[in-house]
């Protein structure tokens, strides 16, 4: 399966597209975007995630990753998470500390 | 009965041959989307949590074996690497430190124990044995 990742940063916020399968093998591409998008001092981070299909702890990894690089009180935003996917996250506790929706804001998240 | 069997390099790249034999056996029993995911899942963290953990990134066999049978699914990863139990593996403390202050590592387990329908480990012949379990649908629950 094919793993494709694309960053756009603007106006502080880094937008990555995500497509295909996040496991062992693509979370090292993630994690240099995010790694760019961190040198690029943004504050909000969305990854579009419509056509992740299949997201393994690896992939958990990158947000622990996203985490511990942005800086303090940076919004992680996840948007069109697949049930499967989001289920991952919920079971890892994750959704805690990330905002899951449907499709993009502005701005902060809404609740 | 409908059998697969794969013998990995655990110094290679595995997975999407773990993920081929999930997908058959999956199709063949009839498992929901669902249910599909979460097998292979299983069967993929298992695995690289052989290749990384027990092997230690040195390389060695897995064998994975799976089959359908009239109630469920199962399948079985077989190491030659150290004992170890994942049943025994507390995700605890990990779950309870708030997610920007985590640790990266240690969630495989949790997400490959945790929505199987079953899982045993057994150490046989000096070997690891993890045998994952999903119930084909519309099977009776599982009686003990």
């Amino acid at each position: 399966m094919t793993f494709d990742a694309t960053m756009r940063i603007d106006d502080g916020t880094a937008v990555v597209r995500l497509t295909g399968e996040l496991d062992g093998r693509s979370a090292p591409t993630l994690n240099q975007l995010i790694a760019d998008a961190v040198a690029a001092q943004v504050g909000r981070l969305v990854l579009l995630v419509h056509d992740v299909t299949y997201m393994s702890s690896a992939g958990i990894r990158c947000l622990v990753f996203a985490h511990q690089k942005l800086p303090r009180g940076a919004e992680i935003v996840l948007v069109g998470t697949r049930p499967e996917v989001a289920e991952t996250i919920r079971l890892t506790g994750f959704d805690r500390s990330v905002v899951l929706q449907e499709s993009v804001t502005k701005g902060p998240a809404e609740v | 009965m409908i059998g697969c069997r794969l013998r990995l390099d655990a110094g290679s790249s595995f997975a999407e041959e773990v993920a081929g034999l999930v997908r058959t056996l999956s199709a063949k029993a009839g498992l929901t989307a669902r249910q599909a995911y979460w097998l292979r899942l299983a069967a993929d963290e298992i695995t690289t949590n052989i290749a990384q953990h027990g092997y230690g990134g040195r390389g060695g066999v897995i064998d994975v074996e799976g089959a359908v049978e009239p109630d469920r699914v199962w399948l079985r990863v077989e190491d030659d690497a150290p004992p170890f139990d994942p049943t025994g593996y507390d995700p605890g403390p990990r779950l309870a430190a708030d997610p920007p202050l985590r640790q990266e590592g240690g969630y495989g387990l949790l997400l490959a124990l945790g929505r199987l329908d079953g899982f045993a480990y057994d150490h046989v012949g000096g070997r690891n044995r993890n045998t994952l379990v999903m119930r084909r649908p519309g099977a009776a629950p599982a009686g003990g």
